[in-house]
């Protein structure tokens, strides 16, 4: 598969999440702005994933153990 | 008519406090009268506090008379977004109709240490319906209304902090708490035309603060003055364990900053490419004004998706914040018109392994940022590349949820949580408002304002204010 065609599955599959976990709530007209809105989110995530980082660089946030005493 | 009190900076309110020419009781009084009379001309009043107002200027009137003065902000009126809680039966709406009657038991770390400071809380302030947080494309996502831009009521005043805005712009408070996860305080400010203090992340609590992105809320000041900023900073700021976020230092603001040397300051290329000619032509002789003190010279950020990874962190962390609002249905009962288009339903639809990129990316971005801003005090950019925009129409196209042309300094500057300062830089043929921000390195808000501070030394934008508007007696 293309990359393109991929992209488009992977914006269905997400489509269909959404459309299983809040569609009982929306209008068709809603969910077609959800759908826009999805496929909008792949020129988000792109340059995201394009850009290599190496094994050890760690999230921005840190994980502190908590003792209340 | 203004009174002898309106449209002047917190030093000099001070000064005519401790020359006993006014006092806080008549001070609140004042600031009342006004909240009350315009607050809702703007749409920018939700709930008048005038009974806890009192009781605090009380106190200082009495404590300053017994000379027990606590500062500079002892028995000045302020207003609070909307998003902050108060105890004692205040609402907090966060400024949308499915929370108009939420209240808390408890009030928010800034309002605590604003009254522990003797500052008297006058008012909760509007704003966009959940800081915007669900998308927002239209003026009218206020629970009271579209909020009107006291230079011209047919404009907005920019959000998410427009009751802020406007109530500082229109003289009805000296100053005014705002929130900015990206771009709400510095866009009311420089569409009302005022000072705007977004500060480091973490330098001041976000307790008791409306939630929107964790990792992406800062409060802040809007005042007249870039000195103004300074000194709320210094009273808001500090560690808090209630918010673990919290830099252990607390802000000590210095007024009289100056680093002994020229000032250097970076303008990013390309930072005019969309600008209209009026923010173009202020932005140019604004640097020419700072050359005095200042040498200008152009930089370039590395090359990161800045906008792309504090998109997907916002889009991500509003999601949870609101899970249970989303599964409840409560996004269709706000008031704003045409967010389909930006669903907050499709927030959800990130995968986590691109959250958690965006978070790896954020701390080589904040790395390399940071290298870059250690030679300079601060970059300078138009706040926004457009004057305040119609109150009835669409703001802007750019959606969250696409790249589109993006905003260069919001998405850095929130995405590596770094401070700036805007302050008015002139304004456009129709008599709106243009703003200047200078981004410093995190911590150095001193910094920011000292260069702020030189500009407005030296121009008289901030002494202008909004014509006073006639408001029928009811």
């Amino acid at each position: 598969m293309t990359t393109d065609a991929n992209n488009s599955l992977e914006q269905d599959l997400l489509f269909a999440i959404v459309k299983e976990k809040y569609g009982h709530l929306l209008t068709d007209e809603q969910l077609a702005g959800v759908r826009n809105a999805i496929v909008g989110q792949r020129d988000v995530f792109r340059p995201i994933r394009e850009y290599r980082l190496t094994n050890g660089v760690e999230p921005f946030s840190t994980f502190t153990p908590f003792r209340g005493d | 008519m203004p009174d002898a009190f309106t449209f002047k900076p917190i030093r000099e309110l001070a000064g005519l406090i401790a020359g006993k020419e006014v006092s806080p009781v008549e001070l609140t009084q004042t600031f009342l009268d006004r909240l009350e009379r315009y607050g809702p001309h703007y749409n920018s009043l939700v709930t008048l506090t005038a009974e806890r107002a009192f009781q605090t200027a009380r106190q200082a009137q009495a404590e300053i008379a017994a000379g027990r003065g606590r500062g500079l902000l002892h028995g000045i009126p302020w207003g609070a977004k909307d998003l902050l809680a108060t105890g004692g039966g205040i609402p907090t709406t966060w400024g949308a109709a499915p929370f108009r009657d939420q209240q808390f038991d408890h009030d928010a770390t800034v309002v605590v240490r604003l009254e522990a400071a003797g500052a008297p809380l006058a008012g909760k302030l509007a704003m966009i319906e959940l800081a915007g947080g669900m998308g927002y494309i239209h003026p009218d996502a206020s629970l009271t209304g579209p909020p009107k831009n006291p230079w011209d009521t047919g404009r907005w005043t920019g959000g998410s902090s427009s009751g802020s805005g406007a109530a500082v712009s229109a003289g009805l408070v000296p100053f005014a708490i705002g929130s900015e996860t990206w771009g709400s305080i510095l866009i009311p400010a420089n569409n009302c035309g005022l000072a705007g203090l977004r500060p480091t992340y973490g330098r001041v609590s976000r307790y008791g603060a409306m939630a929107l992105c964790w990792t992406l809320d800062k409060l802040g000041p809007l005042c007249l003055t870039a000195d103004d900023c300074g000194i709320v900073l210094e009273a808001l700021s500090g560690p808090d364990t209630n918010d673990p976020s919290t830099w252990p230092e607390p802000f000590a603001y210095d007024p009289t900053y100056n680093p002994g040397r020229r000032y250097r300051v970076g303008v990013p290329r390309g930072v005019l490419d969309e600008a209209s000619d009026a923010v173009r032509e202020n932005f140019e002789a604004a640097l020419e004004n700072l050359r005095d003190v200042a040498d200008v010279d152009e930089m370039e950020f590395p090359g990161f998706p800045y906008v792309e990874v504090t998109s997907v962190i916002l889009m991500v962390e509003s999601a949870s914040a609101f899970e249970d609002f989303l599964a409840e249905g409560g996004p269709l009962e706000l008031s704003g018109t045409g967010w389909h288009g930006r669903s907050p339903y499709a927030r959800p639809a990130v995968l986590a392994t691109d959250y958690i990129k965006a978070l790896r990316l954020r701390g080589v971005m904040a790395k390399q940022v940071d290298e870059v801003m250690a030679g300079y005090d601060a970059i300078a950019a138009p706040t926004a590349m457009n004057t305040a925009t119609p109150i009835d129409e669409e703001f802007r196209s750019r959606s969250m949820t696409s790249a589109g042309a993006g905003d260069l300094m919001g998405s850095i500057g929130n995405g590596c949580g770094l401070p700036s300062t805007s302050v008015p830089s002139g304004f456009d043929g129709d008599g709106l408002p243009t703003g200047i921000q200078f981004m410093s390195r995190a911590y150095d808000e001193n910094v920011c304002l000292a260069i702020a501070r030189e500009y407005q030394a030296r121009t008289e934008w901030h002494r202008r204010h909004p014509p006073e508007p006639e408001v029928r007696d009811s």
